[in-house]
């Protein structure tokens, strides 16, 4: 397929990039993960060092908690703040007409037919 | 004045004739600029001839007639009454359209930084900690990215890096004001509406490009996309506002080669736009000799 680059590293990320990176990986499960853990479901190699630096500076920043659920260095993303983001977020879209609807979304819509096409696409090829 | 005066009218049809068709063939970064700079420039044209339109009443008005009389100069009436009346109705209604939009725009910024609130300013990622899966950028300074832990925990690393590529493509290249701009536009002059979604759906295939770029690799992104799609899709039927198949063709899109920049497709949508803008300035100029060739 035309354009179709290779697995890559195509661009070096900043440390702004990578916090939210490890942030997003903390949200993205249930469970606390050590720095290792996380390394592995980071997309990309980092090494073990630059995992432990951005984790220390979001836990200097309050976003993720230590030694959580008494597993001895995991960590979990801290709820407060975003719990009311979430809240405000619903207040907003429970007021019509939504403000945020007129934001440009990541994705919208479907339509049955296009759902089926979809799933197909990431059915096939595995992964 | 008899033509050129109506002439951004039809720019503006031209223009959201074009709009759709540009929007598939040219390369977004490109296509969304072009589109929205015509755009704009078209309703600033339109909405003046309007004002022409409805200054040309004043060569009805009984003192300047009777005067121009008086004087010996005959008075051609550019405009039919009727229309000039038009005109000011058609001007009301766009004043009222434009203030609905920029009141809008502000509900949205205010709302947007109640969501920031008691986060660190230096953070990039703001999560929501909701079940509803959404991710949208946040411009400003710094600008921001809110992603919903539902959104999150629905992607595969690699995704996640997509999406956050993605919505740091919206942030670095301005994409809000630029969509700004392109709806008080489409507010102004109601007939480029269709230009006003063309960029709206621009604008995404930009950040996918981006998006595609940062993680090199163009599948992945369609994966991506294609798995945030089904996601939010499962959220409800109203729970997303619908946009003609979009996501589709942003998928088929990262399925074959990135569009070429095509110059002359850019060149000449620019060039309605600032013909448009010329006729205006052409019309004005007619106008004043005609009401000044009478008051003289």
């Amino acid at each position: 397929m035309a354009g179709t680059g290779s697995r890559g590293r195509a661009e070096r990320r900043s440390a702004g990039a990578l916090e939210s990176e490890v942030l997003a990986a903390l949200w993205a499960t249930e469970r606390p993960l050590t720095p290792a853990e996380i390394q592995a479901g980071i997309d990309g190699a980092l090494a073990y060092n630059t995992v432990h630096t951005i984790l220390k500076r979001l836990y200097d920043k309050g976003l993720v908690l230590r030694d959580a659920d008494g597993r001895r260095g995991a960590y979990r993303p801290a709820k407060n703040a975003a719990e009311l983001t979430a809240e405000a977020m619903h207040e907003a879209l429970d007021r019509g007409p939504d403000p945020i609807a007129a934001l440009q979304q990541f994705v919208t819509g479907l339509r049955p037919e296009e759902e089926r096409a979809l799933r197909e696409l990431l059915a096939g090829g595995g992964a | 004045m008899r033509f050129d005066v109506y002439s951004p009218l039809v720019l503006s049809l031209l223009l959201s004739a074009a709009g759709p068709v540009i929007a598939r063939r040219v390369a977004p970064a490109l296509a969304a600029r072009v589109l929205t700079s015509a755009a704009v420039l078209t309703a600033v044209a339109t909405a003046w001839s309007l004002v022409l339109l409805a200054a040309a009443l004043l060569g009805d008005v009984p003192p300047v007639i009777r005067e121009a009389r008086e004087d010996g100069h005959p008075v051609a009436d550019p405009v039919p009454g009727v229309i000039g009346f038009a005109a000011c109705l058609a001007l009301v209604v766009i004043a009222l359209r434009v203030r609905r939009a920029v009141r809008a725009e502000f509900r949205t910024r205010r709302a947007l930084r109640r969501l920031c609130a008691g986060h660190p300013a230096d953070t990039e990622l703001i999560v929501a900690a909701s079940a509803t899966p959404r991710a949208f950028a946040i411009p400003g300074r710094p600008g921001r990215i809110l992603v919903t832990s539902a959104m999150l925990s629905a992607l595969r690393p690699a995704e996640r890096r997509v999406l956050l590529a993605h919505e740091r493509a919206h942030l670095a290249h301005r994409h809000g004001p630029l969509v700004t701009a392109a709806t008080l536009a489409a507010a102004a002059d109601p007939l480029l509406g269709p230009v006003r979604t063309a960029v709206g759906f621009l604008v995404e295939r930009w950040a996918d490009e981006q998006a595609a770029a940062a993680v090199g690799d163009r599948r992945t992104t369609a994966r991506a996309l294609a798995r945030a799609a089904l996601t939010a899709g499962g959220a409800g039927p109203c729970a997303l506002h619908f946009t003609d198949r979009a996501v589709t063709r942003r998928v088929a899109a990262l399925q074959t080669s990135p569009p070429p920049r095509l110059w002359p497709v850019a060149l000449a949508v620019l060039l309605l736009g600032t013909l448009a803008a010329l006729l205006a300035a052409d019309a004005t100029s007619d106008l004043v000799r005609q009401l000044s060739g009478v008051l003289s």
